[in-house]
């Protein structure tokens, strides 16, 4: 993965879609910019600009408070699975 | 004036008329502090990310609306206070680039509002002609299954 990232130009999503609001409640479009564990990505990896990053993880927050995206997921929790309601 | 979003999560023990009696407290609450609801957004009954007050599903619903900044104090007070709500979460739009997204977003739930309307006119087109033709017993039997198919489609949506 590492290796490919190397030589990919970079670029931000969200600057290409041009996207200058987030809503907190489209999950679906949260999951670009969340782990597995529904970690925020770091921009190294997901080549978000620092404008994106800082609105991404905002609304990222919101949507915790909110129960809509989960804040940790362990063992115990990974098997409920936190996105069923999510087609 | 400033533009709000509230978020509120009611507590799914309750039944569907409580629940709805509740959410038209809760924007009397926003109604009695002087705010002007724009729309509002049921999102219905999700499951939560995680469990909140031991409760694993919670009914979601979404309130746009405009207040003075001053009464937000005392309406989060009063949701506090409100032992039927598991959460809120209040969203202040305050730059020019927000409250476009804000009303973009109260246009888009009022679109959405108005989509299951559209689908309920034909239910009320349904009962027009058994209105009409009481004698036969045929349409008397379909109606209902047309309202079972319904709530079916509800609870798809619940879920
Ligand atoms: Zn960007």
């Amino acid at each position: 993965m590492s290796e490919k990232r190397k030589y990919k130009k970079r670029f931000c999503k969200y600057c290409e879609a041009k996207v200058d609001f987030m809503d907190y409640k489209d999950v679906a479009a949260l999951r670009f910019s969340l782990s597995e564990r529904y970690k925020i990505m770091p921009r190294r990896l997901t080549g978000n600009c620092k404008r994106h990053q800082d609105m991404i993880t905002i609304v990222i927050k919101r949507a915790r408070a909110a129960a809509l995206v989960p804040y940790t997921v362990t063992r115990k929790t990974v098997v409920s699975a936190p996105f069923e309601n999510l087609r | 004036m400033r533009h709000y979003e509230n978020l509120v999560i009611v507590k799914p023990t309750l039944t569907a008329e409580e629940i709805q009696a509740s959410i038209t407290a809760i924007e009397e609450i926003i109604t009695s502090n002087g705010g002007e609801i724009a729309t509002t957004n049921p999102m219905g009954m999700r499951k939560l990310a995680y469990p909140i007050n031991k409760s694993e599903r919670g009914y979601y619903h979404v309130i746009y609306y405009t207040v003075v900044p001053s009464a937000i104090s005392e309406i989060e007070r009063r949701f506090r206070i409100n032992e039927e709500l598991l959460r809120f979460v209040t969203i202040k739009y305050d730059t020019n680039r927000e409250i476009a997204a804000w009303n973009y977003l109260v246009t888009k739930a009022k679109k959405s509002a108005e989509a299951p309307v559209k689908t309920e006119t034909p239910v009320v087109d349904d009962k027009a002609p058994e209105a009409e033709v009481p004698a036969t017993e045929a349409p008397a039997v379909e109606v209902p299954a047309v309202e079972a198919e319904a709530v079916a489609t509800e609870e798809a949506e619940a879920k």
